[in-house]
């Protein structure tokens, strides 16, 4: 892998319909990198995912991935991604646990091309991965929501992304389940050299996983090592009580 | 049956394209109807309408032997072209160019025929479908399209099934959705055109629509949905065939009754089944407590 970082934001501002949802956001995520965004609701995490993904424009700021400006990138089987309303779906939608899975595949499979017995193989994989083999043929929309959420998670594993981006991803799991995803993170960012983006209103999680801690609200105010622990506490109070960004900056 | 069938070639085009229109129609139907955009459907067939209507105006009075089919066929893809390009204006109101461009076109069609001369039998068939109106040269046009069709699907079906799970989702993995939905935009009027002479142009969406909504309440995947879809079209197109041949009803007419009924018959049957199963703690039972 280069040593170029995986994604650059600079000096990003967005915003919806005049109103200002992100502010100058710098921010960089280095190779084998784990980042935790938090920030009170509303303060724009999403936002800046979209940002990073392509899905919305920022009005000023350049964003890069892998070092290409995101215009030119092409390259999106490295990306995983997660959304925070993985169920936004139609729940009618006849769809099996498989096909769903599959998807995550299509991307890097490029177009004209149909599953073989290798890809199939990875899908399983991911499937048992998430602990659902025993739901593979089944719709995606008689799973609860849990459930659901594991099918979207083991969609984003399968093209085995060097970058995987999780937009609160256990919203809805149980605690068990939560856990062995964690375990999955760890071993995919250790393991595997994964790069993760990971926004959580978990602190434990965040605070004892996470290499880095961005937290967000309209600006990125704090944005470094975890382990330094009064800036992480401020950080967290703020995540918590979402107290304006204004009082935050007084203190410092 | 079989002996007129041999006798007569116009039966055997008629039979021949009802089977490849009630095969590629409801294959991509199951993408508008997942959807949501069974819209497209009738919004195309009325652009189509106002084509056929234009060709009927330049057979009456410019005096030029033109098919008024292969007239809807134009306007119905410069229609899917002009929905792709005001979808992209109507940018928070997407689904407010399928109602725009409907009505217009259902304004154009009824000025054109007006100056046409009106309704006459040709322009009946169009509307409701006929089984005399199917030439070789119209089979053989519905046999290249609907293999067109069917290798576009097949080809892009990954991309089709993921933008139509979950569109944002489609977007981020790489999947190129302006171009897939433009070239899926077009095989939709390119099944409508061809439908024209066999269903009609008022039932073409009907054909589209109905035999999915069947596939889909017994389907337990996606790909169910197109096996289950396209066996009752079938059903209801060969069926209905021999049913407007022997007591010359307007085929398309025939045709969609028997979808209706298939999908009325399918949902009655999951009805009594789930009923018949019904264990004290199923939803029913505690609503009626
Ligand atoms: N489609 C939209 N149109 C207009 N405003 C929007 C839209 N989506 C989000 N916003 C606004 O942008 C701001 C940031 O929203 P965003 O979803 O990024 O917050 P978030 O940090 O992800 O919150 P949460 O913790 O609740 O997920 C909010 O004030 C919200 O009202
Ligand atoms: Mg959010």
């Amino acid at each position: 892998m280069s040593q170029e970082p995986i994604i650059e934001l600079r000096d990003v501002t967005f915003r919806y319909d005049n109103r200002p949802v992100l502010e100058h956001i710098n921010m960089t995520l280095n190779p084998g990198e784990f980042l935790g965004l938090v920030g009170p609701n509303g303060s724009g995490k999403s936002t800046l995912i979209k940002i990073i993904l392509g899905l919305l424009k920022p009005q000023e700021g350049e964003v890069r991935l892998f070092g290409q400006p995101l215009s030119r990138f092409k390259d999106w089987s490295r990306v995983g991604y997660v959304s925070q309303k993985a169920n936004s779906f139609n729940t009618g939608f006849p769809a099996t646990v498989f096909e769903v899975v599959s998807m995550g595949l299509f991307g890097k499979m490029g177009l004209f091309k149909w599953m073989g017995k290798k890809e199939k193989e990875k899908v399983y994989q991911a499937i048992e991965t998430v602990g659902l083999s025993d739901y593979t043929r089944q719709n995606i929309g008689q799973l609860s929501g849990g459930q659901q959420q594991r099918v979207f998670i083991a969609r984003a594993l399968v093209s085995e992304p060097d970058l995987l981006i999780l937009d609160e991803p256990t919203v809805g799991v149980d605690a068990y389940s939560v856990a062995q995803f964690y375990q999955l993170l760890d071993n995919m960012h250790r393991k595997m050299g994964v790069s993760l983006v990971l926004v959580s209103h978990d602190i434990g999680v965040i605070t004892s996983r996470v290499d880095r801690l961005a937290c967000l609200n309209k600006k990125l105010f704090f944005h470094g090592d975890p382990e330094d622990f009064s800036e992480q506490q401020e950080c967290i109070l703020n995540q918590m009580y979402g107290h304006d960004v204004h009082v935050i900056e007084h203190n410092h | 049956m079989i002996q007129d069938i041999i006798q007569f070639p116009f039966l055997q085009n008629a039979f021949l394209s009802g089977i490849l229109i009630g095969f590629i129609g409801p294959v991509i139907g199951v993408f508008l109807v997942v959807r949501r955009l069974s819209l497209i459907a009738d919004t195309l067939s009325h652009v189509a309408l106002s084509g056929v209507a234009a060709g009927l105006f330049l057979q009456n009075k410019v005096v030029q032997p033109i098919n008024p089919v292969y007239v809807g066929m134009v306007f119905s893809i410069a229609g899917a072209l002009f929905v792709e390009n005001l979808r992209r204006w109507f940018r928070y109101y997407q689904e407010l160019s399928l109602p725009i461009v409907l009505a217009s076109a259902t304004g154009l069609s009824v000025v054109l025929i007006s100056l046409a001369d009106g309704v006459n039998r040709d322009l009946f068939g169009y509307l409701f479908g006929s089984l005399i109106a199917v030439s070789r040269t119209d089979l053989m046009i519905v046999a290249l399209i609907a293999l067109l069709v069917l290798v576009m699907v097949v080809l892009l079906y990954k991309e089709l099934f993921y933008l139509a799970f979950e569109e944002e989702a489609a977007v981020t993995s790489g999947i190129p959705k302006n171009t897939i939905h433009f070239v899926f935009v077009l095989l939709v009027a390119l099944v409508i055109a061809v439908s024209m002479n066999i269903v009609g142009i008022l039932l073409v969406s009907a054909m589209m629509t109905l035999p999915v909504a069947a596939g889909l309440q017994l389907a337990k995947s996606f790909k169910q949905v197109f096996v289950y879809a396209v066996l009752f079209s079938q059903v209801s197109v060969l069926t209905g065939l021999v049913l407007s041949y022997y007591f010359d009803l307007a085929t398309g007419g025939t045709i969609v009754v028997l979808a209706a009924l298939l999908l009325a018959g399918v949902i009655f049957v999951k009805k009594m089944v789930t009923w018949a199963k019904g264990s004290p703690r199923s939803p029913r039972k505690i609503r009626q407590v």
